[in-house]
């Protein structure tokens, strides 16, 4: 969905008085829908056909996305409020989001004088006191003050939590909390305690916990000792592309599209890479994607002889990534932990033979791809030239994948999470 | 009427994982202690207790008679790992009531192939009878229950008095299962039809409990056989249903047992081989211009050559045949054979109904279809590669003038 032109923000500073933090407090633009009446009583059992008025507690949001959270919150929020459903969806920076009816942006914002500036800093790159972002945004979310009554908050991993939390005991509102990775996942086992805190926070303070794959319940409940039966598992989805262009039989192009970092296994790929371009004089191979881990994968790939066959693209934006794909014959998913994946479920949906690590969240929900240990270099190579090898086998798979990538779609998964939602507001309505 | 009892006896040379990057290192193709292990464990799960309920049932009925397809892939393997096997089937074979049947040695589909492949492998199959079990088989059998005219038209040629056919509808025209037909384009050949429903009684069925007649008891299931009006009851199955589909667990063997004594207690009720079988009334010509199988709900050769996967894969063996045919070299020869054995094609079935995929997942040795075909093309690609530079040699040394 194309950004429409963002909207003109008027900050009202009369709008929400009680905010008793004037340096934090801040404002976007006012709720669009019409307040609707206190609820009395219990909750009326048709819950689902309910219109819910959910606060969604995010950290990024398209087209500013690093990851799978953004493209995740995004999806969701459309569907969900094609459902019927209103979302407050919160940001800790101003900027020019993509509009989705039925959504409403907020972000903090601090006056100066008769002017009005971000908060904080943009969490893009690196940052000075990425810290002081996140404490400023949990303070601001705990404070928050809504002109209509919410039924349920929704926190999408740690950023958010402390402030969530607050927020739904003060608002005594039911809190679900998404977590897309863990720490210990992102970390590779080393995880940094002021993120640990924030999540397990979160996990204590949730009433329901979403993990995007089993394997991320599975660390949720070993990692962090939680109880099983309030994880839900909801898989992410994709929506169908249509693949835009046309191979290059000559040029066969081999993707790994992701962030730069070590639990990614982009090392795998490399070393796989080079076997593969010993044999396949023609096969070029691109690393899309940027992080802390570039420079040292240019030097290995220096050290494989694969300066001249592996491009380091960089960052890629929405259109180059299209057009990539479009391109792009093998799609490689090697991470050492991938909680689910989504790019490798984008490359299935546009066609593209697919190879995923064992260990990705996505390998759960399909099975039209090749699946290998995510230490197996001879067996990624091997899988990688047999998709280049045969034909038939590209071809079979990428539209036996794509058939099976575009089954389940956003608007599947959005209804699993109100479901949730439901059952939380029904419990939490019949009890008070 | 006659109830003609036939079980198929195979087990496949299951592929390793051969890398793409295992071309021309001279690893072997088969997964030799896997296909150890799977067999020792039919063998004990399987062959041992199911071969000697049948030897006691033979001792203890006279009127007992039973069929047996064995391929030679599977009597290979039998005679290098559990060897006591063979000495059980020759047990059988000895009472004279046990007739064998003939086949591909491989388990191919080398009737999808040009001549003389198919000639060649019945061949080897009927060499290898002959020297296992001293016997000669007159009746034949093609991979999966393969039937068409052209098939009939090749038993006749091979001078076999039968084969064996499923008795699907599409080729009967309404007329029963229950009798003798033959071919109406090879008038010699009779053909002898499975009885799908009862025998997938046995075959599928037996320890579902979900179906409305669990548990099948010997007694029940002679009752519906004695209320089947007929000359013949063809129970085709494969040999694995005793003890290994259905487990022991579930009461097979001892059904099995308890067969003979069921049926004795029906008076019109008899046994036959598939040679004795050949001798009953005719109830007509049948014609099958297509290949009919006994595979999946379409009977077709949908399970093997369905989609692009497979038909790639078998065309690429198809085409080295051709050149390992023009090439003397038994070793390649033998390689190959073992790599068109239809299960390898059967690996690389892609779903569709729910029911056939499951099965064809039970039967599967590998996570996915696409696993299976890049597996076996690795494996073909070798073996072309092998081939290629036999023949390259072979030009070379016709072309040097002997100088040294």
């Amino acid at each position: 969905m194309p950004a429409e032109p963002p909207p003109v923000v008027e900050p009202d500073p009369t709008a929400e008085e009680s905010t008793p933090d004037r340096t934090l407090e801040a404002f976007s633009d006012p709720p669009r829908w019409i307040r609707r009446p206190v609820r009395a009583g219990p909750a009326p059992l048709r819950l689902l056909t309910r219109r819910l008025h959910i606060l969604m507690i995010g950290w990024e949001f398209p087209p500013r996305s690093t990851g799978g959270l953004g493209v995740h919150c995004y999806e969701l929020v459309q569907e969900l409020a094609a459902m019927g459903h209103h979302v407050t969806f919160t940001v800790p920076v101003p900027g020019e989001y993509s509009e989705v009816r039925g959504v409403h942006m907020r972000w903090p914002m601090r006056r100066s004088g008769q002017r009005w500036f971000p908060a904080y800093e943009p969490p893009v790159g690196e940052m000075p006191d990425p810290m002081g972002t996140v404490d400023g945004y949990n303070h601001w979310i705990a404070q928050l003050a809504l002109r209509e009554e919410v039924d349920v908050l929704h926190v999408h991993d740690w950023f958010g939590t402390v402030g969530a939390v607050k927020l739904a005991r003060r608002l005594r509102r039911p809190l679900v909390m998404t977590v897309h990775s863990t720490e210990y996942d992102r970390s590779l086992g080393h995880p940094w305690t002021d993120v640990l805190e924030r999540e397990k926070v979160g996990l204590a303070g949730a009433d329901r916990i979403i993990a995007v794959s089993r394997h991320t319940k599975d660390q949720l409940v070993e990692r962090y000792g939680v109880a099983p039966e309030r994880v839900n598992v909801v898989y992410n989805a994709v929506r169908p592309s249509e693949r835009i262009g046309q191979l290059d039989p000559a040029r066969p192009t081999v993707l790994y599209l992701g962030r730069l970092a070590a639990m990614k296994g982009v090392d795998t790929f490399l070393q796989a890479a080079a076997r593969v371009a010993a044999r396949n004089p023609n096969v070029v191979f691109i690393v899309a994607g940027e992080g802390p881990e570039f420079p040292r994968l240019l030097k290995l790939s220096a050290q494989l002889g694969l300066g001249d066959r592996v491009l380091f693209l960089g960052r890629v934006t929405e259109e180059e990534r299209m057009g990539l794909l479009a391109r792009t014959s093998v799609f490689v998913l090697p991470s050492v932990i991938e909680p689910f994946g989504i790019t490798a479920l984008e490359a299935m949906a546009a066609g593209i033979p697919t190879i995923l690590s064992k260990t990705s969240g996505v390998a759960e929900v399909v099975g039209s791809a090749f699946v290998v240990d995510f230490w197996d270099v001879d067996e990624f190579a091997s899988r990688m030239t047999e998709l280049l090898a045969y034909p038939a086998l590209s071809r079979t798979m990428g539209a036996a994948g794509r058939a099976e990538a575009t089954q389940v779609g956003w608007a599947e998964r959005a209804l699993e999470t109100a479901r949730i939602y439901a059952e939380l507001v029904q419990t939490r309505g019949s009890s008070r | 009427m006659k109830i003609v009892l036939y079980f198929h006896v195979h087990q496949p040379w299951r592929l390793a994982r051969f890398r793409y990057f295992d071309l021309g290192s001279g690893r072997s193709y088969f997964d030799d202690a896997r296909n150890r292990e799977i067999f020792l464990r039919i063998a004990d799960k399987c062959y041992r207790p199911a071969l000697g309920r049948l030897a006691e049932a033979l001792d203890t009925h006279p009127e007992f008679r039973l069929s047996l397809s064995i391929t030679g892939t599977w009597i290979e393997q039998a005679r290098a790992d559990a060897p006591d096997v063979i000495e059980l089937v020759r047990r059988l074979v000895r009472t004279g009531r046990v007739a064998l049947v003939g086949e591909t040695y491989y388990h191919s589909l080398a009737f999808l192939l040009p001549p003389p492949e198919l000639a060649e492998e019945v061949d080897l199959h009927r060499t290898a009878l002959l020297e296992t079990f001293g016997v000669e088989p007159k009746v034949l059998r093609m991979t999966e229950l393969a039937y068409s005219d052209e098939l009939a038209r090749f038993a006749e040629q091979q001078g076999f008095k039968g084969m064996l056919a499923e008795g699907w509808e599409g080729m009967l025209r309404g007329r029963p299962p229950t009798q003798r037909y033959f071919s109406a384009v090879a008038p010699a050949v009779s053909v002898l039809v499975r009885h799908y429903p009862l025998s997938d009684d046995v075959g599928f069925r037996f320890s579902s409990r979900s179906w409305s007649e669990y548990p099948l008891t010997s007694e029940k299931y002679a009752r519906w056989l004695a209320e089947t009006p007929g000359d013949l009851i063809g129970l085709f199955l494969d040999f694995e249903t005793l003890g290994e589909h259905h487990p022991a667990s579930s009461g097979i063997l001892d059904f099995l047992s308890a067969l003979p004594t069921a049926v004795r207690s029906h008076p019109h009720l008899g046994w036959a081989t598939v040679e004795e079988a050949l001798e009953a009334p005719v109830g007509g010509s049948v014609s099958a211009p297509t290949t009919v199988t006994w595979a999946d709900q379409n009977r077709d050769l949908g399970a093997w050559l369905g989609n692009d996967l497979q038909r790639s894969a078998f065309e690429a063996a198809k085409g080295l045949g051709r050149l390992l045919h023009h090439l003397d070299d038994p070793e390649l020869l033998t390689l190959w054979r073992k790599l068109i054995t239809s299960d390898h094609f059967y690996y690389m079935y892609l779903g569709g109904h729910g029911a056939d995929a499951d099965v064809h997942q039970y039967f599967s040795s590998y996570g996915n279809p696409y696993d299976a075909y890049a597996n076996y093309m690795n494996a073909l690609t070798d073996l072309r590669q092998r081939a290629q530079a036999r023949i390259d040699a072979a030009a070379a040394e016709t072309r040097a003038p002997v100088a040294r």
